[in-house]
């Protein structure tokens, strides 16, 4: 790898990067994408709500309203080609006052300058018809507001992009770039030489541009919060229930957001923090989500959680500001296109931040299609979807479809074997997890993780070392039951 | 997909299951399917390697693995038929079960059936622990399979939350295979395991219990680095000011059991919200005809010989039921009153003789339990000492229940 | 010297303190029975464990062999006892009961198995 020459290095494999790599991959292009953690959807795109926002937050004119927008428009049939999970499940935003109706309404106004359809206020009758354990008076209801699976879109983008002759390096971390108009990118495992570089290194895309010295943005971090609720617990909303947003700049209120796998999310918070990796839940925060949302929803308790986990939002803007600020989506220098600040709506908005990238490239360079692309990638199979008959038959076939590795989620020891198998050569838990669901239920992993392993053995004859929950250095084990007490 | 009917059908290879199976088949059932899900039987008796099994049934301190091979025998023996591989999807109220195994996927429909699923661990996220997600944080149960069964050491320095049984047996097993055990941490001011148990698993190896105490915190980006201790006031909210931080690699979760019903609440069994396991009567009998409940799914027991004596009666039942010999008039509430934090079974017909098991609420010393049927006072058993870790089981004969409206079992 | 213990001889789990010196006991109370004393002499002077661990197997179904000691051991001598089966392989199949290691560090106290485990088949 030394040495090889690119066309396009994209540095950060987040729903931004491979959304980027697989709409470089329709065109005949030389393109790597560098990411440096062990997987993709590892930063940001690994810790959101999985909502494609129809559009009425975002103010109008920004390019967070263009691109979500469009991004909304594109994603049902993107989802589609990839085999993604996506559903269409509306969403409500509750008012509980005179001035939060106020609030509704310039919602609307926003959403309707933004060209979204079918929103519309109701009234206490109507959401009771909608949501019928949901307290308020007025409420906006946005009928194509949906949610899909973060993961699987962010791993299906990149195995796209792979099948279509994108190259993907994980564990490769970039520590230097140099170069203006044609760039020398430094990694920890090589050097590679390109003439464009787009950087959608999320959370440390500021560190990125700095190295091209551009040092006028700075990543302020805020920390969002959430909790996991179990399946049981599902029916208790149909679609999204959002309070009306705070004024403050900063988040958007606890959400209630349901999952493509029936779980439900409370979150996020808001906090300004020091550290950008610092994912850490607080104990005051996982408090006050559960007092908020169970002022939303008073049926829940925290013995129906099964996880917590908090993202950070790449904001750029400080925690006093009174704006908020657009995305970053330019040439900065010559050929160095940089995607900063993009926190939501930017999972909705990937598609077209995408497009709008591929036509700042359209200005500098001709691009060629590639008659080979297929926009389609087949998803491996979800036993646990499938009818009783296609269970049997698949079961007749394989053996190992009949073997359950997660009982909480029922998957089957040949879904862990495919997620294993991925084409982009993740080999870990969190692999195993994005891909398959397995470790996502109620016990956590607590009785699939020992199985996992087991498979894992027999695929690859890992060390010990290279058994980790996510990458790195987080080992699951220090060595053998003896190793402790062995002579060396 | 495989169709077929069983007369009793027994959900889980552990020792409940085999016990149950042993005694329908004893009852003069030959129809019986076993269905486990590991490679095994057994149960979680296959990971608990430490003794204390079979006292009571075997007057002998046993390995849980010894315990185990006894009962497996006796099934080989009998040739009674059971599956592994093969994990159960669904039971509906027809009592016809999804079995999902390496062969097919099988239907089975049958007469009676017998819930033995044992129970699974309570987890971070449902406690609610603050801090980061790194590798190194287990559940006991998980750790215990790892090292046991799996043949890997989760960590070298172990902080261990919760100091019931399976906590203390643990930092006790880290320990004898050359792990540094920090602290154990509990939130009770009491420990809840057997006074047995803190002798030789924490005053043996010196390791500190701190009482009153929880986890506030969990540090490290990839792998468990630290951990963060605080008192804990009455309310169990931390004590701002006492935390004491403890540098590890690994944090042992041995925070409660609970009962494994999903496929219970699919079949439309009622549950107790105490016990999470099912409402049985005195033939362990759930609220739909034919399915009965033994072992840790019904209630988590502390003696696996009690798990064998009650899936013994469960399986006895289950034969009754396919014989149609089992009369069901239980209709006499049994409700648990002062200081009682449940009883089983939750009804009574007051026409058989029952054994009935409680667990009391708080650890005391010189109580009475007390049995009565509203004003009248069937019985009174003294106890020197009580724990809510300790079953209490008593028997009741048939004479005592005679014309009884309705049982409260309280402390005095 | 003073001490206290909790017998756990049987469920009443009495607090008995003694006074202690040299291989003696001068004082002792809080025990019901005999046995107490018993115990408590023992703990003191010459505290014996029963011992449970794995043994590492080959060419078995599993990688471990669960196993005991016959008959409890001196306290003393649990951490050498685990150092030295740490350094042991059985050879699969291993029945219940079978020795796997005869008079361990002398202390006239077996290791045996407490698990079956079958031999792997070759393919």
């Amino acid at each position: 790898m030394k040495g090889s020459s690119f066309d396009f290095i994209i540095i950060g494999g987040g729903i931004v990067g491979c959304a980027i790599a697989r709409e470089l991959s329709r065109y005949g292009t030389k393109t790597i994408l560098l990411e440096r953690e062990s997987d993709v959807a590892m930063g940001i795109s690994g810790r959101n709500s999985g909502v494609v926002h129809a559009g009425f937050y975002v103010e109008p004119g920004s390019l967070k309203a263009e691109t979500n927008v469009l991004g909304h428009r594109m994603m049902p049939k993107i989802c589609h080609d990839l085999d993604v999970p996506y559903r269409e499940v509306g969403k409500i935003v509750v008012a509980k006052n005179e001035r939060e109706i106020k609030d509704l309404y310039k919602l609307k106004d926003n959403g309707d300058k933004n060209g979204v359809k079918g929103l519309r206020i109701i009234d206490r009758e109507e959401i009771k018809e909608i949501e019928p354990e949901v307290e308020g008076i007025k409420a906006l209801y946005s009928p194509t507001s949906a949610i899909l699976d973060p993961f699987l879109l962010n791993v299906a983008l990149a195995e796209n992009a792979l099948q279509n002759g994108v190259r993907i390096l994980l564990n490769t971390e970039v520590t230097d770039i140099k170069g203006n108009g044609s760039f020398i990118v430094k990694t920890k495992r090589g050097e590679f030489r390109s003439e464009f570089v787009i950087n959608s290194a999320g959370l440390f895309s500021d560190k990125i541009a700095e190295m091209v010295g551009i040092d006028r943005y700075r990543i302020y971090p805020c920390r969002g919060e959430y909790h996991i609720l179990d399946k049981n617990r599902r029916h208790l909303i149909r679609g999204m229930v959002y309070p009306v947003p705070p004024r403050e700049p900063g988040g958007l209120g606890i959400h209630l957001t349901p999952t493509t796998d029936d779980n439900i999310f409370i979150g996020p918070s808001a906090e300004y923090i020091e550290e950008r990796e610092d994912t850490a839940n607080t104990e005051e925060v996982m408090e006050r989500l559960y007092a908020e949302a169970k002022e939303l929803l008073p049926k829940i308790s925290k013995r129906d959680f099964i996880r917590s986990f908090a993202g950070i939002r790449p904001k750029l803007i400080k925690p006093d500001a009174k704006k908020p600020r657009d995305f970053v989506i330019e040439e900065s220098i010559d050929n160095f296109i940089n995607l900063i600040g993009i926190e939501s709506p930017g999972l909705t908005s990937a598609p077209a931040i995408a497009k709008k990238v591929v036509e700042i490239i359209k200005k500098k360079k001709r691009l060629k299609k590639n008659r080979k692309f297929n926009p389609e990638r087949k998803a491996p199979v979800r036993f646990s979807k499938l009818s009783d008959e296609e269970k049997s038959e698949l079961i007749r076939k394989n053996p190992d479809y009949g073997r359950i590795v997660c009982r909480c989620e029922t998957v089957t020891r040949q879904e862990i074997i495919d997620a294993l198998k991925n084409p982009l050569g993740a080999k870990n838990i969190y692999g195993v997890r994005k891909r398959s669901k397995a470790t996502c239920g109620r016990c956590q992993g607590g009785f699939c993780i020992p199985k996992i392993v087991e498979v894992m053995e027999e695929l690859s004859h890992p060390s010990i070392d290279d058994l980790t929950l996510k990458g790195d250095n987080s080992k699951l084990f220090i060595g053998r039951t003896k190793d402790l007490r062995k002579n060396d | 997909m495989i169709e077929r009917e069983v007369d009793i059908a027994i959900i889980g290879g552990g020792p409940a299951g085999l016990s149950a199976a042993i005694a329908a088949k004893k009852s003069g059932i030959d129809d019986i399917l076993l269905i486990e899900r590991n490679e095994s039987l057994g149960g979680i008796l296959n990971q608990c390697i430490h003794e204390g099994f079979g006292i009571e049934i075997f007057g002998e301190a046993l390995t849980g693995p010894e315990y185990m091979q006894r009962f497996i025998d006796k099934v080989e023996q009998l040739k009674i038929p059971y599956m592994l591989n093969s994990m159960v999807l669904d039971i509906n109220e027809k009592k016809c079960i999804t079995v999902c195994s390496p062969e097919d996927l099988i239907k089975v429909k049958a007469k009676a059936i017998v819930l033995a699923m044992g129970c699974r661990e309570r987890t971070r996220g449902q406690i609610c622990i603050p801090g980061t997600r790194p590798s190194g944080i287990y559940t006991a149960g998980c750790a215990q399979n790892l090292i046991n069964l799996k043949n890997y050491m989760v960590g070298k320095k172990i902080v261990i939350l919760g100091s019931g049984d399976i906590g203390l047996i643990m930092a006790r097993r880290f320990k004898l295979e050359g792990a540094e055990v920090l602290a154990v941490v509990e939130i009770l001011p009491y420990s809840s395991g057997l006074p047995r148990n803190v002798v030789q698993c924490l005053e043996d190896y010196d390791i500190p219990l701190y009482l009153r105490h929880t986890v506030v915190d969990i540090r490290g980006i990839k792998r468990v680095e630290e951990v963060v201790i605080a008192e804990v006031d009455e309310k169990r909210r931390p004590i701002k000011g006492t935390e004491r931080r403890i540098e590890c690699d690994t944090l042992l979760l041995s925070v409660g059991l609970i009962p494994e019903n999903e496929l219970s609440k699919m079949a439309g069994v009622s549950l107790d919200p105490i016990t999470n396991g099912s409402m049985v009567n005195e033939n362990l009998e759930t609220n739909v005809k034919g399915i009965f409940a033994c072992g840790n799914v019904l209630h988590v027991h502390d003696l696996v010989d009690h798990v064998t004596l009650e899936a013994e009666l469960a399986g006895e039942s289950a034969a009754a039921f396919v014989k149609g010999e089992l009369r069901n008039e239980s209709n006499i509430k049994v409700t648990a009153g002062k200081g009682i934090r449940y009883v089983l079974p939750h009804l009574i017909s007051g026409k058989n003789d029952v054994k009935f098991s409680l667990r009391v609420m708080y650890p005391d010393r010189d109580k009475k339990i007390v049995v009565r049927d509203g004003e009248r006072i069937l019985k009174k058993i003294p106890k020197m000492r009580i724990n809510p870790s300790e079953m209490i089981q008593f028997n009741i004969k048939k004479e005592y229940l005679k014309d009884v409206k309705g049982l409260t079992i309280e402390l005095e | 010297m003073k001490k206290k213990f909790i017998c756990i001889v049987c469920p009443n789990g009495c607090e008995i303190e003694v006074r202690y010196s040299e291989g003696e006991i001068e004082k002792i109370s809080g025990n019901l029975c005999e046995r107490g004393l018993d115990y408590v002499k023992r703990e003191l002077f010459s505290p014996e464990r029963s011992i449970t661990s794995s043994v590492e197997v080959r060419n078995g179904l599993l990688p471990l062999v669960s196993v005991k000691t016959s008959k409890p051991i001196p306290k003393e001598r649990i951490f050498a006892l685990m150092d030295e089966i740490a350094n042991i392989e059985v050879e699969a199949p291993v029945r219940i009961g079978d020795v796997i290691v005869k008079d361990v560090l002398g202390t006239g106290a077996d290791i045996i198995a407490t698990k079956n485990v079958d031999k792997r088949v070759q393919s």
